[in-house]
């Protein structure tokens, strides 16, 4: 049974379109994340999925019932803002205990719950604490804690990690992830942050311009994306203008600048106008017979990021060791670079 | 969100409907009868009015003392902000919350301040007299278009001294610092960078000034007589002694121009002015007294001392030391205050016209909680200058006005069934103060984040249920602080209960105004009574001063 789906979902501000016919389906337990640039309306297809704000046209159905029409206290949604919306006026505890008012609990019952809430994000003791004494990790903690604690069916998380700095949300990402996959919670995560989308999630989405561009699993959306949108979008990506020449058995040979390069492909009718696409930790230095001159070099700590030129195209790698701008390079790849339709806008 | 507008609008009718019944209806009757006659519309009254040499003499007077008082209090005020902004010294708490004294303070117990302590008989001229060894009084103020100008200035400097200490705090230092590397001495730099800058903030409060001044009421009648009256007084002599309610209204009318242009004129020119952000670094102040130049001040605080704080202690100290049967020091005055005793001149008994006060304020302060909490909520999701204009028309109506137009429509159905009891007065109170009350709310509510009551409402809380436990208590601090605000009001509020007044139905500052003009003359129960006026008004501006800059420490962080 599906956890969540999101059917045709459209809604527009004035002239613009914020979500366009957006269809997804969430499995049961599947922690879902929906990434994209800022302004790409992802915040708002949480919004229509928490009943914050009311579609244009589609339908919204969690565990399998339509809740379209239901106002956002009926539909069993729990959710996580961006700036958390802790009640200033609350305790910790009145804040985790608050959406268990209005269920059937005993007052007992409600306080046990509580504990086990502190327990599960690791601030047991902390009930009596005001919000306004809590970092900002730990007040990401008691939201968390709040959404789960009338045990919603769906949890919605709102860039639920950019408040806080670069080191403490590395960490709380991981934990989100344990923590989540621990209760099998089905979850829909919004965010802008590659890395993120592609650490916590089991799928993921990639929207555009308030449209949903490609779904699926991080490392296939991240090895072989689609389009070149999603491409550039999740990570550093070569992308070079070519022409089929040759193809069969899964290979398609391409000519960029003139030189021929193998790639992945079948189908493609020579003389298909294509982006040949690699990933720079694919680019392998001092093994195959392409040149390129190298441009620049910036050291990462743990290898080189080198800028070069390949025939005119800017090319992307990474060396263990440094090399000087200027100097020719010899490459090739270690995976053979796949082909991508020449449509649409990177993202870089 | 189409659902959200639909409420907003059924919301909206609410206030509406009852502003259309307890407003605008009693007001298009009243104004009415200045442009009709025999059913028919006419300018005849008008222009009968405008001819009128008592009228052309009540217009020049209320212009003229408008604009002294306004230039009398800029100059008492100035220096004050000056000080607010610009020095540290002990007791500054205390100063700057006296600016709030013109906002809560009743003006009856300044003009019997006045009285007290600048009459002939004041506590000023017998202590000139005994010092000074004179056979008659040195200063006489009093009963001149000049006591009027000063009783005006006591109250309106502190207007002054609280938007020009804003506006200096609010400088950026980096120009002033740039002119004197330029080679400006600090007089110079003042001039030529500080004062400009000021400026606007100068003539706002002028703006706003001039127009409290104009629409003066109880200070005038108290301190002036039917010689030196303002339009005002001259709406209420009209209606209430020569019972002339036509020429009453077609006055109104001339005055509800004259006030509503110059309302127009201070937002126009510089009401937003307040609106403005301080630059980033704060200006350094200076610890006073220091230096030697600071003895400067010294004649200013003098001054200030003598008009501030002379009426004030007057009117406390005389209720304590003016004889009782020959007996003196007395708390008698106080015993009589609280008794029960029927006073013919009030028509009930002090403590009677004490229970009504506090009945009435009560009142008002609740009515105009609920109100003022619907209007805000209406404003919050409609934004509309109209509907906005509409639901705050009650602030640019004076309060001689709003009673006047109260008084006929009570006597008449729909209000009449309201009866002839205190409604009357709680209703104009309530409408007096609801504005208020929507302006403290109003930016709260707005600063509030939404994604809290989105929460509530993901929590599973309903419309009403997120609105009783999220937003009502993140108010509340708020609410407490308007409902203190409106009760304080209503309790000093004495136009509109003048017009409406019966024997028997007596608010305090009323009482205060019959102990002072009734032949009688209890200059004692009158002290008493405006101590227990003054009292109130300042434990209401310790709950906004203190309590409030608390509750925003505390809410404010998070």
């Amino acid at each position: 049974m599906a956890g969540l789906e999101a059917q045709g979902l459209t809604k527009r501000f004035g002239r613009v379109v914020a979500a366009r016919e957006v269809s997804f389906l969430v499995k049961e337990g599947e922690l879902f994340a929906l990434l994209g640039p800022s302004g790409c309306g992802k915040t708002t297809v949480l919004r229509l999925l928490a009943g914050l704000a009311e579609p244009d046209s589609g339908r919204v159905f969690i565990a399998g019932r339509e809740v379209t029409a239901l106002p956002p206290e009926r539909r069993g949604v729990g959710m996580v803002f961006q700036t958390y919306a802790l009640f200033p006026h609350l305790t910790v505890s009145g804040n985790i205990a608050y959406g268990l008012r209005f269920g059937r609990l005993s007052r007992r019952a409600r306080a046990r719950r509580v504990e086990e809430l502190l327990e599960l994000v690791e601030l047991p003791g902390y009930g009596r604490r005001r919000v306004h004494e809590l970092s900002q990790g730990q007040r990401q903690r008691v939201a968390l804690a709040r959404a789960l604690a009338p045990r919603p069916k769906v949890l919605l998380l709102d860039e639920p990690l950019s408040a806080l700095d670069a080191a403490l949300r590395l960490d709380l990402r991981k934990e989100l992830r344990a923590l989540l996959k621990g209760l099998s919670i089905t979850s829909v995560h919004v965010t802008h942050d590659q890395g993120e989308a592609l650490a916590i999630s089991d799928r993921l989405g990639v929207m555009r311009a308030g449209e949903l561009v490609e779904v699926g699993p991080p490392e296939a959306l991240y090895r072989a994306p689609r389009t070149p949108f999603v491409a550039s979008f999740l990570g550093r990506a070569n992308l070079w203008p070519a022409v089929v020449v040759e193809t069969g058995e899964g290979v398609a040979v391409v000519e960029v600048g003139g030189e021929r390069i193998a790639c992945e492909g079948e189908d493609v009718p020579p003389g298909t106008e294509v982006l040949l696409f690699s990933r720079p930790e694919e680019v392998q230095l001092g093994a195959g017979d392409l040149r390129a001159e190298v441009k620049a070099a910036e050291f990462l700590g743990d290898r080189w990021e080198v800028h070069a030129v390949f025939t005119g195209q800017p090319l992307i790698l990474y060396s263990p060791a440094p090399v000087r701008p200027g100097e020719t390079v010899a490459f090739g790849f270690s995976r053979p670079p796949r082909l991508l339709p020449r449509e649409g806008e990177t993202a870089q | 969100m189409t659902g959200r507008r639909g409420a907003g609008t059924v919301l909206a009718l609410l206030p509406l409907a009852f502003l259309a019944l307890a407003f605008f209806l009693p007001l298009a009757q009243v104004l009415s009868q200045g442009v009709r006659e025999g059913g028919r519309w006419t300018s005849g009254r008008l222009a009968e009015v405008l001819a009128d040499p008592y009228v052309r003499h009540l217009l020049r007077f209320t212009l003229e003392q408008a604009l002294l008082s306004a230039g009398l209090s800029l100059a008492l005020g100035f220096p004050l902000g000056w000080l607010l902004a610009r020095y540290d010294f002990p007791g500054k708490g205390f100063l700057r919350a006296f600016t709030l004294v013109p906002f809560v303070l009743p003006p009856i117990t300044v003009a019997l301040g006045f009285i007290l302590f600048f009459g002939n008989a004041g506590y000023l001229n017998r202590g000139l007299m005994a010092a000074l060894h004179l056979p008659s009084p040195p200063l006489r103020v009093l009963y001149s278009l000049w006591g009027i100008v000063l009783a005006h200035a006591f109250y309106n400097a502190p207007v002054f001294a609280r938007f020009v200490s804003t506006a200096w705090e609010g400088l950026d230092p980096e120009p002033l610092e740039a002119a004197r590397t330029l080679g400006a001495r600090p007089w110079q730099a003042f001039l030529t960078v500080t004062l400009p800058q000021l400026l606007p903030a100068v003539l706002s409060a002028f703006s706003l000034v001039f127009v409290f001044c104009f629409l003066s009421f109880a200070i005038p009648l108290a301190l002036g007589g039917a010689r030196y009256a303002t339009v005002e007084v001259g709406v209420y002599m009209y209606a209430r002694a020569l019972g002339d309610t036509p020429r009453a209204a077609a006055l109104a009318l001339v005055e509800i121009c004259i006030s509503l242009g110059l309302t127009y004129l201070y937002l126009r020119g510089g009401g937003l002015f307040l609106a403005r952000d301080g630059g980033g670094r704060p200006l350094s102040r200076v610890r006073f007294p220091s230096r030697p130049a600071h003895l400067l001040w010294l004649p200013y605080l003098a001054l200030a001392v003598l008009v501030f704080l002379g009426p004030l202690g007057a009117v406390v100290a005389d209720s304590f030391l003016r004889p009782w049967g020959g007996k003196a020091p007395t708390l008698s005055w106080y015993a009589y205050v609280f008794s029960g005793k029927s006073n013919p001149f009030l028509g009930t008994s002090p403590v009677g016209s004490i229970a009504l006060s506090l009945e009435v304020g009560t009142a008002a302060a609740a009515l105009a909680l609920v109100l003022g909490m619907i209007v805000a909520a209406v404003l919050r999701r409609l934004r509309s200058t109209l509907l906005e204009a509409l639901l705050m028309a009650p602030l640019a109506v004076s309060s001689v006005v709003l009673g006047l137009a109260l008084l006929l429509a009570f006597g008449r159905p729909p209000l009449a069934a309201l009866g002839r009891g205190p409604a009357a007065i709680v209703l104009a109170h309530t409408l007096i103060t609801y504005p208020f009350v929507v302006r403290v709310i109003r930016p709260l509510w707005e600063g509030l984040d939404p994604a809290l009551v989105e929460a509530a409402r993901t929590l599973g809380a309903g419309r009403l249920r997120s609105f009783l436990t999220v937003e009502l208590p993140l108010l509340s601090r708020g609410l407490l602080l308007a409902a203190s605000f409106s009760f304080a009001l209503s309790l000093g509020e004495m136009t509109a209960v003048i017009m409406l007044a019966r024997p028997g139905l007596v608010t305090m500052p009323l009482a205060i105004y019959q102990f002072l003009s009734s032949s009688a003359r209890q200059f004692g129960a009158a002290s008493a009574m405006a101590t227990l006026l003054i009292l109130v008004a300042g434990a209401t501006i310790w709950l906004w001063e203190l309590a409030g800059r608390r509750w925003l420490a505390r809410y404010g962080g998070t």
